[in-house]
């Protein structure tokens, strides 16, 4: 088999996982070394998806002894052609693709095979030769396996910039039901020690920093050159595969954020790759839920948003017309609008249509002048729908429409840019009048309503949600 | 020709690099006039009854510019001049003239009298808070197109970083080619050299003729369009390019999920001018799909 088709096979097997960032950490480059990291990352590629490529994203191997049901590497998969890439093998091509600008980094996971232990020593002897014979400073993101020996773990962490562990699903009881060999407490132990070990580490690197005045003994870092896992750790979930609602999932990614300080938390709706009795038979991928768990992510980590302002537990689903901005806008109407030219930061950040770098530009700009429609506009922000909700020189800029939930609604459910182009095309906004809809009446069969999952009433028999804080679950 | 009145409508023609068009704009100052228009040498389009001077460049003119700019605004704002001076559109001169004019009339906003640097700073001066310098009256009618054009550069600056493209050469060279919006080339020099280190390579800029070569040590710009005629006489691939290219480009595919397939995605974050130079999109007959 040629070094080729090995790849082919091995990114095959890696596609599913969601992660794919090089940012969190900024490296400068060093005389006699390759490569070097920025802060915000870079994206190389976009595949046919639509999702960037910026690390070379493979496993190890695709051998695995594992049997997670929603898994294309489990072991009683027969369709699946196995192999596995030397260490060196790895290295050469991470520097190829490196050196033709192609890749910001690798990024690096594996199945299983032998144990744990096993694996992990084969991907730390990757990342030393890239290290240490290539003097490789580009990125490494590392997925840590769970089962691992926690010395293996801080060894790994060592080498790369950030490490991630997945939760896989977003409760004990569906981990139990579908990755049997996996549980919660063997996902959750190299979470914490990671976080923990990137608290110490951060706290001795602080300590040997040149400061103009100490007044304690210096202390010598563990490992001189490099720090433990400078980018943080993620995770990811899949979404749908299990029927918990999006309630319980954006409570479980705001403890995990809170307890062991998670960068990121990635959600992947399910997509149906394998046939077994335990999973969802459903062949509608849920791409919309996703999407609007990930907006919601986004309120909680930039936007000053608290999960309780998102969604409660009378409404478990976010909503699938509107984003959840949007609709807490819709909600709280009595908080709008409000006076571009006065109103603090985090008032401006909660009108739907200005985001971070438009509430800041905002800030900036009205320090030397009074913003008007005609300055908003050359500022970049989303007038269109923010003009509901605020007032420029005290005067409302959302005439026509009225000021009530239901027609506001309809307004901000409508696609952007008029659905000319994109996955939410060519549909009607509901209110709007159509030639066809009396054709439409005719021919469409009527749809169920949108709530996603199938068997909400299993939540009870799974012992879901039935412990208030998420974080017990794995505890 | 007589000699012309001092609010007669005037253009100035520079000879196309920074230095010539801030010599055009201390000239400006020192003829007490007003151009209209400010363009490099052979763009200038003359209005009706407009007279044309060019502008002989002179460095020193130009550092004088640059220093009163810079302590009257801040740095900020002269990066951002910086920026729109290598945008491809063609007022930009003119935009940049009225800038300067009006940064040079504004308040200056901090005292350089209580200043701990005023003797080592030569004028430049860096420690001056960029909040409520020049830069932050963006909607201003002469700030917001020198905004602008400094935002779309840093854009394609930023494209160039993402899709930029190289191959390896027999003789331990690298090559890439691009083609973007704006001249870019001398934004990106400073982070391949640092990022590639010890390895020599070439970034050939098709659209404005312009090539940062980069020799393992330092880097410079070489224009191809004055310089020579002729084409750049590279040498072959390695034997082992085609090989990398190929792998590549089957990464590409797979790692695509079928189910989520997203062209206006990607189209929109890939802009498809910039396909061609792309080693990914580039169809290989030979390769099965």
């Amino acid at each position: 088999m040629d070094l080729a088709e090995k790849l082919e096979i091995l990114a095959d097997a890696a596609k599913y996982d969601v992660a794919c960032t090089s940012s969190g950490i900024s490296r400068q480059a060093k005389e006699g070394f390759l490569g070097k990291a920025t802060v915000a990352g870079c994206c190389h590629s976009f595949s046919a998806d639509g999702r960037c490529i910026t690390l070379l994203k493979v496993l190890m191997t695709n051998v695995c002894i594992y049997d997670c049901a929603y898994c294309v590497n489990r072991i009683s998969n027969p369709d699946v052609k196995r192999t596995a890439f030397t260490p060196r093998e790895l290295a050469d091509l991470t520097i190829g693709f490196y050196r033709r600008n192609y890749i910001e980094g690798l990024f690096l996971s594996s199945g299983v095979i032998k144990n744990p232990d096993y694996t992990t020593e084969l991907m730390i002897d990757t990342l030393k030769l890239l290290r240490g014979e290539y003097r490789f400073r580009g990125y490494i993101h590392a997925k840590a396996i769970p089962g691992t020996s926690p010395e293996l773990i801080e060894t790994l962490g060592y080498l790369s910039d950030r490490m991630s562990v997945n939760l896989e699903l977003p409760s004990q009881a569906s981990l139990r039901r579908l990755a049997p060999d996996k549980s919660g407490l063997s996902i959750f132990n190299p979470m914490r020690q990671i976080s923990e070990s990137i608290a110490d580490d951060r706290e001795t690197h602080a300590l040997t920093r040149k400061r103009k005045t100490t007044y304690l003994a210096k202390v010598k870092p563990a490992h001189k050159d490099r720090a433990f896992v400078p980018a943080g750790q993620s995770t990811q979930m899949i979404i749908g595969a299990s029927p918990e609602s999006d309630y319980h999932i954006l409570r479980l990614s705001a403890a995990l954020y809170k307890t062991v300080s998670l960068k990121r938390v990635f959600f992947s709706a399910y997509l149906p790759v394998t046939n077994d009795e335990r999973l969802p038979s459903t062949d509608a991928i849920q791409l919309n839920r996703e999407h609007r768990l990930y907006q919601a992510d986004w309120l909680l980590r930039f936007y000053e948003f608290g999960v309780d302002e998102i969604i409660d537990q009378a409404h478990p689903f976010l909503d699938l017309e509107v984003d959840p901005k949007a609709n807490w806008a819709l909600n709280h109407l009595d908080f709008f609008p409000v006076e571009v030219n006065t109103a603090p930061y985090e008032a401006l950040l909660r009108v739907p249509g200005i985001g971070v770098r438009g509430a800041r530009l905002i800030l900036r700009a009205r320090r030397t002048s009074t913003l008007g429609e005609d300055e908003l506009r050359k500022l970049g922000i989303a007038f269109k729908r923010a003009r509901f909700f605020i007032t420029c020189k005290h005067k409302y800029a959302g005439i026509g429409v009225e000021f009530s939930p239901e027609s506001l609604r309809a307004q901000l459910a409508q696609p952007i840019k008029g659905g000319s182009h994109g996955r939410r095309s060519a549909k009607t906004a509901p209110g709007q009048l159509s030639l066809f809809d009396s054709l439409n009446e005719v021919t469409e069969l009527p749809k169920p309503a949108t709530t996603p999952l199938p068997a909400p009433s299993d939540e009870k028999l799974l012992d879901v949600g039935s412990s208030d804080e998420p974080e017990l679950l794995f505890a | 020709m007589s000699q012309p009145e001092l609010y007669d409508d005037l253009a100035y023609s520079y000879d196309g690099s920074l230095e010539g068009l801030l010599s055009a704009i201390f000239a400006a100052y020192e003829r007490h006039e007003h151009p209209r228009d400010i363009a490099p040498e052979g763009q200038v389009q003359l209005r009706l009854g407009q007279q044309l001077s060019f502008i002989p460049t002179d460095r020193s003119h130009a550092l004088r510019v640059q220093r009163g700019l810079c302590g009257r605004c801040g740095e900020g704002a002269f990066n951002a001049l910086k920026y729109a001076f290598l945008s491809d559109e063609p007022q930009a001169g003119t935009f940049i003239y009225e800038f300067v004019r009006y940064a040079m009339d504004s308040r200056a906003h901090s005292e350089c009298s209580s200043c701990s640097h005023k003797n080592h700073c030569s004028g430049i001066c860096t420690r001056r808070p960029s909040a409520h310098g020049i830069m932050s009256q963006i909607t201003h009618p002469k700030v917001e197109p020198i905004f602008r054009l400094a935002r779309a550069v840093d854009n394609e600056r930023h494209h160039m970083l993402q899709f930029l493209r190289f191959e390896a050469l027999e003789g331990n060279l690298w090559y890439a080619r691009c083609n973007p919006k704006a001249s870019v080339v001398p934004l990106i020099m400073d982070h391949f050299s640092g990022r590639f280190n010890t390895q020599s390579f070439i970034i050939h800029d098709e659209v404005h003729q312009m090539a940062g070569v980069y020799s393992g040590k330092d880097w410079y710009l070489v224009d191809l369009g004055r310089d020579s005629q002729s084409e750049l006489n590279l040498p072959p691939k390695t034997a082992m390019e085609d090989l990398m290219a190929k792998s590549w480009r089957r990464f590409y595919r797979k790692v695509a999920v079928e189910s989520r397939y997203n062209p206006e995605l990607r189209r929109q974050f890939m802009p498809v001018r910039l396909w061609k130079n792309l080693t990914e999109m580039q169809v290989d007959l030979t390769e099965s799909f």
